[in-house]
């Protein structure tokens, strides 16, 4: 890690996240007693692994600025959820064909997004916006014929249940994805060079960085990621359903987001995301367990969320 | 009493420090020239007259009085007009949208009135009937324009505010003979009028022609004002460059052993691309080839065609004896060529992210790295920040923490760590202090001394007369003198420049 | 500098119309749907088929619009499916409480209109007041309005009066009434496009701070914009009640992102400063068209989706490469 006041400044919005965490578990659990209950505590830590896993393919394709965002990554989740279910139809034995066709398809989705993008320059939103109706269109092909598709019982087991040191495999598999993403960003070449497109493209073109290649692999490692947590979603849901990947196409961003990583890129970190992750859940969670109705949960989620993005740096003034 | 008057007005931009103490003074029908070096803070001035940029601190008095200019609407208000050098204009927007779109004429309350906008817009193109090239009309798309044609839309928008008070920073940059004239003829008349206007040129012709007064500014602090007919260039720019002589490298000129004994490293033939044609240039083992002439002549061009940056139509790179083809600049790294933009905000420095970051693209590129140990980079970096007396914290502290001119030498320390066969400058000093110049000359000419080959545009002539072996001066986008030995003076390279400008 | 003139002079006539007529290329797409969508189904070019097909896409056509304006700024509004199922329930629920009548039907449109209107407030402070980042600030008001519109109706299916849907599914004087519609909005956008709000609105999504040095009230502007959104997404609302005859909180939800990409389809730049309300308009005929086609053409129902997917991605990038070689 590299110290002093680098630390400090990736770390503010990560701070801000935390402390933020902490007080809407305090307020849970006025609220209502039990709330930040360990076993609570792990079910939450287990819904904002599933959007923290997605979350982290959004980092990286925001980080690589110019306008970098994914808008297909609910699709994937969906469909490796469809995929997966399918292939294990509840037996043990699929689960390395299910890992590796669902990786390769979000890989693929993702290859063709970052071509799109690179090659053919067409802005991201537009480009992953429409691989979103194909992907949605892809699932109805494939959910044709098979039931719906079970997941294999270790996969269920897996992401409910505690698997070392009482923690559920989804957790340990969370925290691999934080390390990984770490080491990626802070020890790699590919990582600095990532902060570099982010950051100044153009500079990062005039200093020899391979920009498209970098940014293809970023879409790639979003649809790899989605579709992972696709696998994980379908071990934790048991049985796959249409769409289920729909509900973590804007939140994943806005994880990012809270996390520290602005829209435009080039800083920011993944810490920061899994701290916007759990509080994206928490804030959810607390809003279930107050007693209002699903119009007044909605509306105090939305005006929560603003009041969170104030927070998060404002755009700069036309005044400087 | 003064139309504008400016006491101690300051700004930061962070750590940097625009602006420390702008003083300003204008009366009323008076053609006021601003000139100081790039990034002297005339810019920032202008802004914040402008009420584009918030300054932190001092007053502006407008007929005496003082007032706050909290916006570009409230400077309309106050009657305050300005060009902006970095020019303001909606590209998808026609030329009479643009000349007028601070204040567009309506009818029936939100309707856009296009024949008076016409007819207004037209009131100021007729201003530069004649000269300003085919294809202008109100009705023209600005993004189809040329670069002088953008730039009267500027000055025709400029004048539309029919503001007493007129500012404009750098008007002239791409304007041709007759259209420079056409626009001292409305600036003659625009004084005559009573207006007072602000003119920043770097062009000292220009400003002895047009200018009554003239004030000068250096890192950001008024240096003096004084009468046109009081000076000449050669005490203006005395204050321009202040104690820049003691600091400036030796003026030794560089040995003048005939390079034509040297084995030739770099071959350029026949080169041509957008803004250039037909240029064809050795560069020898440890010689310092120097880019001159007047600011975008395809000086810049050239070098980024080279480095791979910008296509090419037509020639070939002969390097080391291997003819090269530098399809993009990853193409150009790899083969031993090195480039160095002036411009570091956008094409040197990423930034936000540590400097040991900023120091090794080129590293990871030559060796193909995969891993970034930061201790094992640190050991690499060090000689190369070192050579160039780089004043840092660490290298882990962001690179905006740096002032420009140790901000250039992280940039340029990148290329030391695999050390390139040619290096490109292109402008390398624009806007860093003295002494990082100096620091910089005395390693070119090292690198230089140990063999490399270096090609060094440079819009300052004193850099260019104390460097280079040989000077190329570019004038219209292809070289119209090669200068060597004795031949190398301020009054040849001034000559050749303007010789058919 | 004289090589660029000559450049310039020998662009083709073809170009400068594109240039000047962003959405010729979405009409070229169009046309040719229209074509094939005879061939596979004659009867569906024939008056009662277009009619159908304005009624089923007039809603989108002016979510479309409202999208538009907001993005000639170079901002993006995610709510806008949402202020349309707001005001959606709005209306049904007012006109069933205040009685099927005629004149409280207009009363209700009228609080209709109001509410994308103070939509349209909201959304322009967030993301020009307090200068959030727009794809998430109107992701949350989204939330938010969705929210509204289930404390409105809390579940889907509370029918409209008779006279409301009857008057938008008749006809006048032989006509349907929705190509009156179609007239009175062509009308309404003509005058918008003459209006000083849509040329500075063009003028800050092109370069903002170049729009605010030029002394434009940047921020005003662009909460206008979100305002015309807000309006015209309540305009879109009416004509999904006309068409769906009942109410339902969450029925533009699904519209937001087609409404996007009936934009880029027209022509018009995401990055803002450049389009046309008309490609707007044939964009979300397209994408109409594509699903009709799809159904006509006897593709198996399973793979229809997908058929419609690709067909409307392909035509997206098409859109996009298209516009930007007119452009340059």
């Amino acid at each position: 890690m590299t110290g002093g006041p680098a630390l400090a400044f990736i770390r503010q919005p990560l701070v801000v996240a935390l402390v933020l965490i902490l007080a809407l578990l305090l307020l849970g659990e006025i609220l209502s007693p039990g709330f930040a209950s360990g076993r609570q505590i792990l079910r939450l830590l287990i819904v904002a692994a599933l959007l923290g896993i997605v979350a982290a393919g959004q980092n990286l394709v925001i980080l690589g600025g110019r306008e970098g965002i994914d808008l297909s990554v609910g699709g994937v989740v969906s469909l490796s959820a469809l995929i997966a279910g399918n292939l294990m139809s509840g037996s043990d034995a699929g689960i390395p064909l299910a890992i590796l066709a669902c990786v390769a398809t979000g890989a693929l989705f993702g290859i063709l997004n970052g071509l799109g993008i690179t090659l053919l320059r067409i802005p991201p939103l537009v480009m992953t916006l429409g691989m979103l109706g194909v992907l949605q269109g892809l699932l109805v092909v494939v959910r044709q014929g098979i039931p719906s598709g079970r997941a294999a019982p270790s996969l269920s087991q897996f992401v409910t249940q505690p698997f070392l040191f009482g923690l559920p495999g989804i957790i340990w598999l969370w925290i691999a994805v934080g390390l990984l993403m770490a080491f990626l960003l802070q020890r790699t070449v590919f990582g600095h060079r990532i902060y570099a497109i982010g950051s100044n493209e153009r500079a990062a073109f005039m200093a020899g960085v391979p920009i498209r290649t970098v940014r293809v692999s970023l879409f790639a490692l979003s649809g790899v990621f989605a579709a992972i947590a696709g696998i994980c979603l379908l071990g934790y849901s048991g049985s796959s359903f249409a769409n289920v990947g729909e509900q973590y196409m804007l939140p994943s961003i806005i994880a990012v987001v809270f996390g520290g990583t602005p829209l435009a890129g080039g800083k920011g970190g993944y810490t920061g995301t899994m701290a916007g992750a759990v509080l994206l859940v928490v804030l959810q969670s607390i809003l279930t367990t107050i007693n209002i109705d699903e119009s007044g949960r909605q509306m105090v989620f939305g005006a929560t969320l603003l009041v969170l993005m104030l927070f998060y740096g404002r755009g700069r003034a036309m005044r400087a | 009493m003064s139309k504008l008057k400016l006491i101690g007005v300051s700004k930061a931009y962070g750590a940097t420090q625009a602006l420390r103490r702008g003083d300003l003074e204008i009366e009323s029908g008076e053609v006021h020239v601003l000139i100081g070096s790039n990034g002297s803070g005339k810019s920032t001035l202008c802004k914040i007259v402008a009420g584009s940029v918030r300054p932190d601190g001092g007053e502006v008095l407008l007929d005496g009085k003082p007032v706050d200019v909290s916006g570009p609407r409230a400077a309309r208000a106050l009657g305050i007009g300005i060009f902006y050098q970095e020019l303001s204009l909606a590209a998808h927007r026609t030329v009479a949208e643009n000349i007028c779109l601070a204040d567009l004429p309506m009818k029936a309350g939100i309707f856009i009135d296009r024949e008076a906008l016409t007819e207004r817009a037209q009131h100021y193109i007729a201003l530069f009937d004649g000269v300003a090239g085919d294809g202008f009309s109100a009705a023209t798309v600005v993004e189809g324009l040329r670069a002088d044609q953008r730039q009267l839309v500027e000055i025709m928008k400029a004048l539309a505010s029919e503001a007493p008070v007129l500012i404009f920073d750098e008007p002239t940059s791409a304007l041709d003979r007759a259209q420079v004239e056409r626009f001292f003829d409305i600036l003659r008349r625009l004084k005559s009028e009573g207006r007072s206007i602000v003119f920043i040129s770097h062009r000292m012709d220009e400003i002895f022609a047009i200018g009554d007064r003239v004030t000068v500014i250096r890192d950001g602090e008024t240096v003096a004002t004084s009468a046109i007919a009081a000076t000449d260039s050669a005490s203006v720019i005395r204050l321009m460059v202040g104690n820049e002589d003691e600091l400036a490298p030796p003026t030794e000129a560089p040995a003048t052993s005939s390079p034509a004994s040297r084995d030739t490293l770099l071959s350029v033939r026949g080169f041509s691309g957008k803004g250039f044609a037909n240029i064809s240039f050795d560069v020898a083992r440890g010689e310092i080839v120097g880019f001159g002439g007047l600011h975008g002549q395809g000086q810049s061009s050239v070098l980024r065609a080279i480095f791979g940056a910008s296509p090419v139509t037509s020639g070939e790179i002969v390097l080391d004896g291997r003819t090269i083809t530098t399809g993009n600049p990853r193409a150009a790294i790899r083969n031993g060529l090195a480039y160095v933009s002036g411009d570091r905000g956008r094409e040197g420095i990423i930034q936000g992210r540590p400097i040991l970051e900023n120091l090794m693209p080129i590293h990871y590129l030559r060796d193909r790295l995969l891993l970034a140990s930061p201790a094992s980079l640190r050991e690499k970096a060090k000689p190369a920040v070192e050579a160039l007396h780089t004043k840092f914290a660490g290298f882990s502290h962001p690179i905006n923490s740096l002032s420009g001119g140790n901000q250039q030498k992280i940039v340029i320390a990148r290329w030391l760590i695999d050390r390139p066969d040619v290096l490109l400058l292109d402008d390398p000093t624009k806007g860093i202090d003295l002494s990082a110049k100096a620091d910089l000359f005395t390693l070119i000419r090292k690198l230089a001394k140990e063999g490399m080959g270096i090609v060094l545009y440079s819009s300052e002539d004193a850099e260019l007369l104390n460097n280079a072996d040989r000077i190329l001066v570019f004038n219209g986008g292809s070289v119209s003198r090669d200068l060597t030995g004795s031949e190398r003076t301020r009054y040849n390279l001034y000559q050749a420049a303007y010789e058919a400008a | 500098m004289t090589t660029a003139a000559t450049q310039q002079s020998a662009g083709s006539g073809l170009k400068r119309l594109v240039e000047r007529y962003p959405f010729l290329p979405a009409l070229a797409i169009l046309v040719v749907l229209l074509a094939l969508n005879g061939i596979y189904q004659p009867r569906s070019v024939s008056l009662v088929g277009i009619t159908g097909l304005v009624k089923t896409y007039l809603a989108l056509m002016l979510l479309a619009v409202a999208q538009t304006y907001v993005v000639f700024a170079g901002d993006i509004d995610l709510s806008a499916g949402a202020i349309v199922s707001l005001v959606n329930v709005v209306i049904i629920v007012l006109m069933e409480q205040w009685g099927g009548g005629p004149f409280m039907v207009l009363a209700a449109m009228g609080v209709g209109i109001l509410a994308g209107f103070a939509c349209g407030i909201i959304n322009g402070f967030v993301v020009a007041g307090l200068r959030l980042q727009a794809i998430v600030a109107t992701f949350a008001t989204s939330i938010f309005f969705t929210g509204l519109a289930l404390y409105v109706l809390p579940v889907a299916g509370m029918p409209a009066p008779a006279a409301f849907w009857r008057t938008y599914g008749g006809r006048f004087f032989e006509v349907p009434f929705v190509f009156y519609a179609v007239a009175v909005l062509a009308t309404v956008l003509y005058l918008l496009a003459c209006t000083r709000l849509v040329t500075r609105l063009l003028a800050v999504g092109d370069d903002a701070q170049a729009a605010f040095q030029s002394g434009l009230p940047v921020t005003a502007i662009r909460i206008r914009g979100y305002v015309l959104c807000g309006l015209f997404a309540a305009l879109a609302a009416f004509c999904i009640t006309g068409d769906t005859a009942s109410g339902d909180p969450l029925v533009g939800g699904k519209m937001t992102l087609f409404s996007v990409a009936a934009v880029v389809l027209g022509g018009t730049a995401l990055s803002g400063g450049f389009g046309t309300v008309v490609g707007s308009l044939i964009g979300a005929l397209i994408i109409g068209l594509i699903n009709s086609l799809v159904y006509f053409m006897g593709v198996p129902s399973q793979w229809q989706n997908l058929v419609q997917g690709v067909a409307i991605l392909l035509a997206l990038m098409a859109g996009v490469m298209i516009g930007r070689r007119a452009r340059r």
